[in-house]
């Protein structure tokens, strides 16, 4: 006798046969690297919003390399904890990834990404600043993409309504210009400053500290900040007078640097000490700034005169987990030709790390605030210049904590800062 | 024979390929429910079961990609370094303080909703939905939101109190520890009190009107029905409610994050698995913290049940 078989079989088996035959063809269209061509190659790139490359600026690198791109843009922290997931569990993320200057040390130990020392030119490699911030084990995993580093900026008109003509040069005479703007009533809390627990608060600390030529640790990592007539014990107590003679918002305690930011380009606030190149450029725009044309940069202020500050670059690095690293090699390559690299200046702020598309910049006119950048570049150094350490996330957060702890006023600056080289110190030795 | 409809019994015959209608019974229905049950448990045996012995197993490894250590095998070390660090045993008091203030907030302010909800009037299904709102809104952004409220500088609690003489200054209120906590709470239980009152809500519904209409008839006023009536058979609901309120409450992290960071005074213990997993990337003591975390929650539950349970036999 014939068995029918249910209609709704047929249904199921014919789409479960779609599924699959999709599936083979999507799998069977992006073929790995094959150590040929990288044409028709398809690779993934992961990077922060402020890295969101144009439209027309990707078409034109899929015609010069005919590797499409898929551009997947997710916040910086976001980016953090994706690539530790997809490490962790030893699975592709992405082909090119945001690679942060301090995830450097963790994830460079931990082989999540590519050396890439031995793949790229000699002439790009002299001309990149910033490589050894992407460095961890004599393998450089990261090419620099943004020569991102700290530099104060203040308000002028604030500063001549309360008679002043010039930027603060050290400490001692920026605590005294932001009184005398207080007292003018041009702003309440003239100084911003980041102070909540996130990372921002920590890099403010870091810049002080270096700013009055002070560093973090000596080269076996043993703490020198602990000290009351240390550079960081003076640093952590200049943010914390600041806020208790009324220089600085009491809501800071809760603010990003973001936030602190905003206060600056609001109006909010007279000076921000701990900014990024592109400060000006967002202090002009008139969509998000209402201070246009009255900001200008001030170079960090320090002990006897301007002091030093750190660079917080970005790199792009190709996870080791990609099946196209050719085609992300490629891609970051086209990334460094100065003629994108001016493009991308122009188009998203970013300061490039080539020294001579810097100079060419500052030649023509087209870097607000160049002469001041160009003179901070000189004072530019790493926050580790003995490498940073695979335990530096954790000592950020923790340093960031703390500070937050003596801002409230739970701690003494003291009690915070030797809490932190205990801490460290165990970090270091364990 | 001839005992079942015979549409049925003819499609369950096709289904198995059966022309003897005598055969399909029992056997046939229980096979039928398991090819229908399969793919959830392959689903869950996938997402869930998997996830969750493969987690037990990296808690006792050394998984920790920041120092660059080998995987092997460590026992309970991680279990024991994990719970011994101070940063641990203050984010465990911080949130069982969270669970206990919460729990106290949600329930109160839960039933109160529910029984006000319960009964018909004008416009009920609008109060309703504004009830609801507060649920539907990603914790991140609830958070956000009350940021703004307690901004020391210029948020509207400051700013309110100040007008009603209550403070004479405004006041930096995630500087204090107390205030800290109970605003995190507050976020928190403005989130979650809608879910809770829904679920009283349909519990409240299933209590039989007659037995108040008795209980009225007897002379039993609006409290003694409530305690005789309505709290006994609430029963069930309130254990789903508190088990529901527990297990968000001890998973606390989203308020806490964007109201304070990282800060020590407000950490709690999901917040110290994240930074010890994803900052510090010790996947293995990540990973013992979230077990032990997943057992309190679970002992939780039990507890209400079986308390619940008890108490209703």
């Amino acid at each position: 006798m014939k068995v029918e078989r249910p209609r709704w079989a047929r249904s199921v088996a014919l789409l479960t046969g779609i599924v699959l035959l999709a599936t083979a063809c999507s799998s069977g269209s992006s073929s790995g690297d094959s150590g040929g061509s990288i044409k028709g190659q398809h690779i993934t790139v992961m990077v922060p919003p402020w890295a969101r490359l144009s439209k027309n600026m990707l078409a034109q690198f899929e015609k010069e390399s005919g590797v499409t791109v898929d551009l997947n843009v997710t916040s910086w922290d976001g980016i953090r904890d994706k690539v530790a997931v997809a490490g962790a569990a030893n699975t592709p993320l992405a082909d090119v990834v945001e690679l942060d200057w301090s995830w450097t040390g963790q994830f460079g130990r931990a082989g999540w990404f590519a050396p890439l020392q031995d793949k790229l030119s000699s002439s790009l490699s002299a001309d990149l600043q910033n490589s050894g911030a992407f460095t961890q084990g004599g393998n450089v995993y990261g090419v620099c993409y943004s020569n991102d580093f700290r530099i104060s900026a203040y308000n002028k008109k604030y500063f001549a309504k309360a008679g002043i003509q010039t930027p603060s040069e050290t400490l001692d005479q920026l605590a005294n210009d932001l009184q005398a703007v207080k007292q003018s009533g041009a702003a309440q809390y003239p100084l911003t400053l980041p102070l909540s627990a996130t990372e921002g608060t920590a890099t403010a600390w870091y810049l002080l500290t270096l700013a009055l030529g002070g560093q973090l640790f000596d080269n076996n990592f043993k703490p020198l900040f602990a000290s009351p007539d240390s550079a960081g014990y003076k640093a952590l107590q200049f943010e914390v007078d600041a806020l208790k003679n009324g220089l600085v918002s009491p809501g800071s305690i809760s603010m990003t640097d973001t936030q602190a930011d905003e206060r600056f380009t609001s109006g909010a606030a007279a000076v921000t000490l701990a900014s990024g190149p592109d400060e000006i450029v967002t202090a002009n725009d008139p969509k998000s700034s209402s201070i246009v044309n009255q900001a200008a940069f001030m170079l960090v202020p320090g002990e006897s005169g301007p002091g030093g500050t750190f660079g917080l670059p970005e790199g792009l690095g190709i996870m080791s987990t990609s099946q196209h690293q050719e085609a992300g090699l490629a891609f970051i390559e086209w990334w460094m030709k100065s003629s994108n690299l001016l493009k991308i200046q122009s188009q998203l702020g970013l300061l490039p790390c080539r020294t001579s598309v810097v100079h060419q910049l500052v030649q023509q006119g087209k870097l607000v605030g160049g002469q001041t950048i160009e003179q901070q570049l000189q004072s530019v150094q790493p926050l580790f210049p003995q490498g940073a350490p695979p335990w530096y996330t954790r000592f950020s957060t923790e340093a960031a904590t703390l500070i937050n702890a003596a801002a409230k006023g739970s701690m003494s600056v003291g009690e915070a800062l030797n809490k932190l080289a205990s801490d460290s110190q165990a970090l270091a030795g364990g | 024979m001839g005992s079942e409809p015979a549409g049925r019994r003819t499609a369950l015959a096709r289904l198995f390929g059966s022309d003897q209608p005598r055969r399909v019974g029992a056997r046939q229905e229980a096979r039928l429910g398991w090819v229908l049950v399969l793919p959830l448990v392959a689903v869950m045996l996938g997402l869930v079961f998997y996830p969750l012995v493969e987690g037990l197993s990296m808690s006792t490894r050394s998984i920790n990609f920041g120092t660059g250590v080998a995987d092997h095998f460590v026992g309970l070390r991680n279990y024991i370094e994990a719970l011994g660090a101070s940063e641990t045993r203050a984010a465990a008091l911080h949130t069982l303080g969270y669970l206990i203030l919460a729990l106290t907030l949600e329930i109160a302010g839960g039933l109160a909703i529910a029984l006000v909800l319960n009964k018909p009037f004008r416009g009920r299904g609008l109060v309703f939905a504004i009830v609801i709102l507060p649920w539907a809104l990603p914790s991140v952004v609830s958070g956000v939101l009350w940021a703004r409220i307690f901004n020391p500088d210029n948020g509207l609690l400051n700013s309110l109190l100040l007008q009603l003489h209550l403070i004479h200054t405004y006041k930096v209120w995630f500087a204090s520890p107390f205030w800290s906590i109970a605003f995190v709470t507050l976020v928190h239980v403005w989130g979650v009190v809608p879910l809770i009152s829904l679920i009283l809500l349909s519990g409240l519904q299933g209590i039989p009107e007659n037995l108040y209409g008795a209980a009225r008839v007897d002379g039993a006023g609006a409290i003694t029905r409530f305690r005789y009536i309505t709290l006994p058979l609430l029963r069930p609901a309130l254990a789903v409610a508190l088990t529901t309120g527990t297990v968000i409450a001890l998973a606390i992290f989203d308020e806490i994050f964007v109201l304070n960071g990282t800060a020590l005074n407000t950490r709690s213990v999901m917040m110290q698995v994240y930074l010890t997993t994803f900052q510090q990337l010790n996947f293995g003591q990540g990973t013992a913290l979230a077990v032990v975390l997943s057992l309190a929650t679970g002992m939780f539950a039990l507890a209400y049940m079986g308390r619940f349970r008890r108490a209703a036999q």
